[in-house]
């Protein structure tokens, strides 16, 4: 990152003086050409200029600032390492960003009470990195985790393969320090301990999107590393008896701490990446499946989906040899969604959530979508948990197809709404779905949301013009950058 | 709808326990809830909600209300579709009634509150009830992913959805999940299911207390090793006494897996435990739990002489030892009795203060202070009206409690649902 060291100049704008102070003049970008890269985050059709980037070093600045912008009317957002897919960091108003990048340590680490606690800036990965020399990791594992921050999960109650088993972030916050929207420092169960009484403010704030308060502490529940792992590699002919797998293998009792599914255009696109396994390219399913727990109660469930597979005519199955082989076959899916920028321009990645019995159903009329706009989809999913990861390829170079594009992702999410499913299972609203809100919830239920973010957020000057749709709708289409550069970073 | 009006009995526990009244309506449809709301709300009614009515004594200051919701007549299970692992229920269905329907389908909702036969689903949601499974599997708060709620005027509400992986928009399920039922009447809740454990096991280890350091630095050394028990509860030795007739400390170890990693799980805890420690494989932990799970007196069956407040007290997972050292320090002073079990792995501990009218007060007064110093909080959950109005039974309130008047206002404004139940009296 550059920071302001090499311009003393001043400057005349009063706020950026006044901001500049709370935080330093090295702490602050406020020209043009250094705020371009925060004009997006990993949503990047829509961009806006912010007015200033900040980057504050502790509570109290964040706090300091947060009160001059409510003081002064200016609109304001946080922003963690900027990987969010839905837009929910973009600066729609020309908002003062408050990037919380500089506060990235792991304040403390309490084996025997189970948790730990960062700062809103510490990448995801970090934190398992540092605690898994005594056997422990944090639970959930975006595919982003080697990059994005526990602050910005706690912000999309990001989720991640793991969850199946193990929960999204909800399930794993035990504390929170906010800075409030006028400026206010509250502490929520500060010592991590369960049920604090009064209504769950953690709970209605993680998944907030940013627009109910800024995250600058956060006591997490870590987790004992599984004695055991094993992975399962299944090759299908058809995409339907893959999706009839993925049922069996739930209804037989097992629940794998993941279970993801590609179909025959992702496999082409992850194959073309950067860490090719060797899938053959003319199946129409795979289906990656991880179990953990004692290693004595391993083998029997291993046993079970091998028999769910054959009874679904799989074409070729295996375990993973060793932890080399598992790691490959990992870091094939989870670089999948930037692997397609091998095969096309351009991607949208949809996320879309649906029962998971309506999966054959829901991806028969995803190929019929992709029929009708001419556009191939790739499916990379979680389907344990019904969480489906449409992935719109096409090229922006030619005219009119990046908006049918964005049609084409809109009609998938209406598939799965009108399958008694969600518009997102992980990804967040952002400014990506604000419309498709609709497709779910009634105004009336809108309104109800609406009125809670009234009640932390009262002038909207936080992260304004986010997750509930519009009365009109206005979309400034603009070119899809994708992301195989970001992704292939590790 | 029927409207009753019963005297007698109800009115001796309104008289007792306060948060019901002898007047009681019933709705059958998420409709008619709907039609009373509103009409309540605009005429500036004031209504208690009950479902089970095991909580009577759970919060609550306000000595009547106009009239009692009851949700007894909206039971039943509205859709479950096994392969996708999900339950909509209503919220009147008790616990028990829940599970048996689910056990037929090889699944179970993984919660474990106490009372299950009379405690509903919908009771279990409004107070974020959980027991020893915690440890594994989590609170309602981990399981619920969709309600339908009528707003104190009247307007029907989903929140979440009927999909496990959701974050379309505020997770407001999470607001009305553990609000004792201050800001909307549930009439709806959709699960995450989990199947039923293959095989389980519960495996009790009895130490007396100057071993209790070794059974903490065990516990350590389970939490540290690859055995993943299902709870690990400590019982102190007055309730051991009634458990297992033994004036010890117990450690309860459930285990739920396929066979061979329970067996495995059995062995590890006989070969690693500390050599105090006596160890016991319960021959039938169905009945055992059967009976742990009514060991605390509810405002269905509590008329004793003898007064008796049941305490859930918050620490750090680690302080539920100094916790039940203290309540045996305090069963030593002698005006009261005090049965503790302590959640190890999660840190919520049940505690049954029982004696003379004054000296439970005095103690519970006294553990709530004990449980702040060290970091947490002692709420009551079950005390009569008269011993509630002397005590904060939410324990203190903390920073954010403006945010938690400021969403009961937004929502309630004219205080129809629930007034005074809950902390700092929203």
């Amino acid at each position: 990152m550059v920071l302001l060291s090499r311009r003393k100049k001043a400057t005349i704008d009063p706020d950026i003086l006044a901001l500049s102070k709370i935080v330093g003049t090295k702490s602050i970008l406020h020209h043009k050409e250094d705020l371009l890269s925060y004009d997006c985050d990993g949503f990047t059709i829509h961009k806006a200029m912010p007015k200033a980037v900040i980057f504050p070093k502790n509570t109290e600045e964040v706090s300091a600032a947060v009160k001059y912008c409510a003081s002064h009317n200016i609109p304001f957002l946080a922003r963690g390492a900027g990987t969010g897919l839905s837009g929910g960091a973009i600066p729609l108003n020309n908002e003062v960003i408050i990037s919380l990048v500089k506060m990235k340590n792991l304040l403390s680490v309490d084996y025997e009470n189970r948790k730990a606690v960062v700062q809103p800036g510490f990448v995801n990965l970090k934190l398992t990195n540092s605690i898994s020399h005594k056997g422990y990791y944090y639970a959930p594992d975006p595919s982003s985790q080697y990059v994005c921050t526990i602050g910005g999960n706690v912000a999309e109650n990001a989720g991640g393969a793991h969850c199946l088993k193990y929960g999204v972030t909800t399930n794993h916050i035990l504390g929170l320090e906010v800075v409030l929207p006028d400026g206010e420092v509250i502490e929520i169960s500060p010592n991590g301990v369960l049920d604090t009484p009064g209504y769950d403010i953690l709970g209605i704030l993680t998944g907030s999107e940013g627009t109910l308060g800024i995250v600058t502490k956060i006591t997490v529940r870590i987790l004992k590393n599984p004695e055991s792992k094993k992975t399962v590699l299944a090759y299908f002919d058809r995409v339907e008896d893959g999706s009839h797998a993925v049922s069996d293998i739930i209804s037989a009792g097992i629940i794998p701490a993941a279970l993801e599914m590609m179909d025959q255009t992702a496999i082409e696109g992850v194959e073309a990446g950067a860490f090719p396994v060797g899938h053959p390219p003319d199946i129409e399913a795979l289906l990656l499946i991880e179990v953990d727990g004692i290693t004595e109660g391993i083998a029997e469930q291993i046993e079970q989906i091998l028999t769910v597979c054959e009874n679904h005519h799989v074409r070729d199955v295996k375990v993973a040899r060793d932890e080399e082989e598992r790691g490959r076959w990992w870091a094939n899916r989870k670089t999948g969604f930037g692997a397609m920028g091998a095969i096309s321009p351009d991607y949208l990645v949809q996320d879309g959530v649906i029962p998971r019995s309506k999966l054959p159903e829901v991806l028969k009329e995803i190929r019929n979508i992709s029929k009708e706009y001419n556009l191939r989809i790739a499916n990379i999913f979680h389907a344990g948990d019904g969480n489906l990861h449409p992935l719109i390829l096409f090229d922006s170079r030619i005219e009119g197809e990046t908006e049918k594009a964005l049609l084409a992702g809109t009609a998938c999410l209406k598939a799965c709404a009108d399958a008694g499913g969600s518009i997102t299972g992980e990804h967040g609203v952002g400014i990506e779905k604000k419309e498709e809100m609709r497709f779910i919830f009634s105004d009336e239920e809108l309104e109800a949301q609406t009125s809670i973010r009234d009640v932390f957020n009262p002038h909207n000057l936080l992260n304004q013009g986010k997750l509930f749709p519009t009365p009109s709708r206005c979309m400034d289409i603009k070119k899809v950058v994708n992301e195989t550069s970001l992704t292939k970073s590790t | 709808m029927d409207e009753l009006l019963i005297e007698g009995p109800l009115t001796e526990l309104a008289n007792r326990f306060g948060n019901i009244t002898p007047h009681i309506r019933y709705p059958e449809t998420e409709d008619e809830v709907a039609m009373i709301l509103q009409e309540a709300n605009k005429n500036g009614k004031k209504l208690a909600i009950v479902s089970g009515g095991t909580k009577l004594g759970y919060g609550g200051i306000k000595p009547n209300y106009d009239f009692t919701l009851s949700l007894k007549k909206l039971t039943g299970i509205v859709e479950h579709t096994a392969g996708d692992m999900t339950v909509t229920v209503k919220p009147g269905t008790t616990m028990q009634n829940l599970q048996q329907f689910l056990k037929q389908h090889n699944q179970m909702v993984p919660l474990d509150p106490a009372h299950s036969s009379a405690s509903t689903i919908g009771g279990v949601v409004s107070a974020n009830e959980s027991g020893p499974k915690r440890l594994k599997y989590g609170a309602a708060r981990d399981h619920v992913i969709g309600m339908r709620i009528v707003y104190p005027d009247g307007k029907i509400i989903r929140t979440g959805g009927k999909v496990v992986k959701n974050v379309a928009g505020y997770d407001m399920n999470k607001l009305f999940i553990g609000a004792m039922g201050t800001l909307g009447v549930i009439t709806e809740i959709t699960l995450k299911l989990r199947p039923l454990p293959k095989h389980s096991s519960t495996v009790t280890l009895s130490v007396q207390e100057d071993a209790l350091n070794d059974l903490k630095s065990f516990i350590i050394r389970i939490q540290d090793s690859t055995i993943e028990p299902v709870s690990l509860e400590l019982i102190n030795p007055t309730l051991s006494k009634s458990l297992f007739h033994k004036d010890e400390y117990h450690l309860i170890i459930a285990l739920e897996d396929v066979k061979k990693a329970v067996l495995f799980q059995e062995d590890w805890i006989d070969e690693n435990k500390p050599t105090e420690a006596m160890m016991n494989v319960l021959e039938q932990p169905e009945d055992f739990w059967t009976r742990f799970n009514e060991l605390t007196p509810n405002s269905q069956n509590d008329f004793h002489d003898t007064t008796s407040g049941v305490m859930k007290v918050g620490t750090a997972n680690m302080g539920v030892f100094p916790l039940l050292q203290e309540c045996d320090r305090l069963n030593l002073e002698g005006n009261v009795q005090i049965l503790a079990h302590a959640g190890v792995g999660h840190g919520l501990s049940t505690i049954i203060v029982s004696g003379q009218p004054e000296n439970v007060v005095q103690w519970i007064r006294y553990i709530q202070a004990f449980s702040e110093e060290y970091g947490g909080y002692g709420i009551v959950k079950h005390l009569p009206f008269e011993l509630r109005e002397q005590l904060e039974v939410w324990g203190q309130q903390k920073g954010s409690f403006s945010l938690m008047r400021g969403i009961k206002q937004k929502i309630d404004p004219k205080n129809t649902l629930n007034e005074q139940r809950f902390i700092g009296g929203i």
